[in-house]
């Protein structure tokens, strides 16, 4: 079983580094699995691992790259919710490094 | 544009013919397997004026009689038929 | 040009896979950019009822899911009137009501049609 040790709690998560359980996340968890995707939080960052909270809280679902911009561009404005803006703070993968480290599964509807 | 709509259960138990017959168009055609065979005693399918198709073994299987208002076609011809339409959708 | 599709989705939303399995087919196809719709059917109406509890039955909301079919660009998104009025449901704000003669002409319009 892969976890996650976070102070002295050991986080469980699944085989592709993902929150088994959506409750364990804060910031602390946050800030744990960016360091073991080598990626630096900057607030840019922390302003998108939110608004997927907020996207999880409304639709229940992760969303692939395209919802995501397009929620993003609703909610930030279009300067931020493009793909050049998610690209750039999630090395190229958005919905995938974005919602593990926003403590969300997988989104399945993503290759 | 055709459609074959294709129906494998008993219309005596549920609603998926029903609800065929009223949303298919004029140049559609009904397959009828499985239970979906039973469907040749009801007649909303026989008034609708319908093409009606059934495949012979689940047919013969149940002892139905093939009435004059439809056709009964084997493997092949199921096959032959989802090419001669537009699509298949099968109520699944 | 990628062919478009059709889903019909006719199962209630708590009695089995189907009605999940009828999304995910067409988030899938979303995702993909295909030329996708979604028709509510039969029981498949009761998806669209409002101030359902899937914590309830242990499920995940599928009403939320629903919600978020704008952002995944699908936009074609359906419920039959008799099916609704049968049932004694409103129409619902998510989805367009067609009767029986639309929907002949719906289903004519797309490439290929799921029914689940």
């Amino acid at each position: 079983m892969n976890t996650l040790t976070v102070g002295a709690r050991a986080l469980e998560l699944d085989k592709d580094g993902y929150l088994v359980d959506l409750n364990d996340w804060s910031d602390e968890v946050a800030q744990a699995l960016a360091v073991a995707e080598t990626l630096e939080l900057t607030p840019d960052h922390w302003e998108i691992l939110r608004l997927l909270r907020q996207f999880y809280a409304e639709f229940q679902l992760s969303p692939a790259t395209r919802p995501l911009i397009k929620y993003t561009a609703l909610k930030l404005g279009p300067e931020k919710g493009n793909s050049l803006h998610l690209n750039k703070l999630f090395n190229g993968t958005p919905a995938k490094l974005a919602a593990k480290l926003a403590g969300l599964p997988r989104p399945t509807n993503c290759l | 544009m055709s459609t074959l709509h294709v129906l494998s259960h008993s219309p005596f138990t549920d609603s998926r013919l029903d609800s065929c017959l009223r949303l298919c168009g004029r140049e559609d055609a009904i397959l009828l397997c499985g239970d979906g065979a039973y469907g040749l005693h009801s007649p909303a399918l026989h008034t609708k004026g319908v093409k009606v198709f059934v495949l012979a073994e689940d047919m013969q299987a149940r002892n139905l009689l093939l009435p004059d208002w439809a056709d009964s076609v084997d493997y092949p011809g199921f096959v032959q038929l989802s090419i001669d339409y537009d699509k298949v959708n099968t109520w699944l | 040009m990628s062919k478009s599709l059709l889903v019909i989705s006719r199962q209630a939303p708590w009695s089995g896979p189907s009605a999940r399995e009828a999304l995910d087919i067409v988030l899938a196809g979303g995702a993909f950019d295909l030329p996708i719709g979604l028709l509510f059917l039969d029981d498949g109406v009761f998806q669209l009822a409002p101030h359902q509890d899937a914590k309830a039955v242990q499920q995940k909301d599928l009403g939320a899911n629903l919600q978020a079919l704008g952002l995944f660009g699908i936009d074609d998104v359906f419920a039959c009137s008799h099916s609704l009025a049968e049932r004694g449901l409103t129409p619902p704000a998510s989805a367009q009501p067609l009767g029986n003669e639309d929907i002949c002409r719906l289903i004519d319009r797309y490439d290929q049609v799921i029914t689940l």
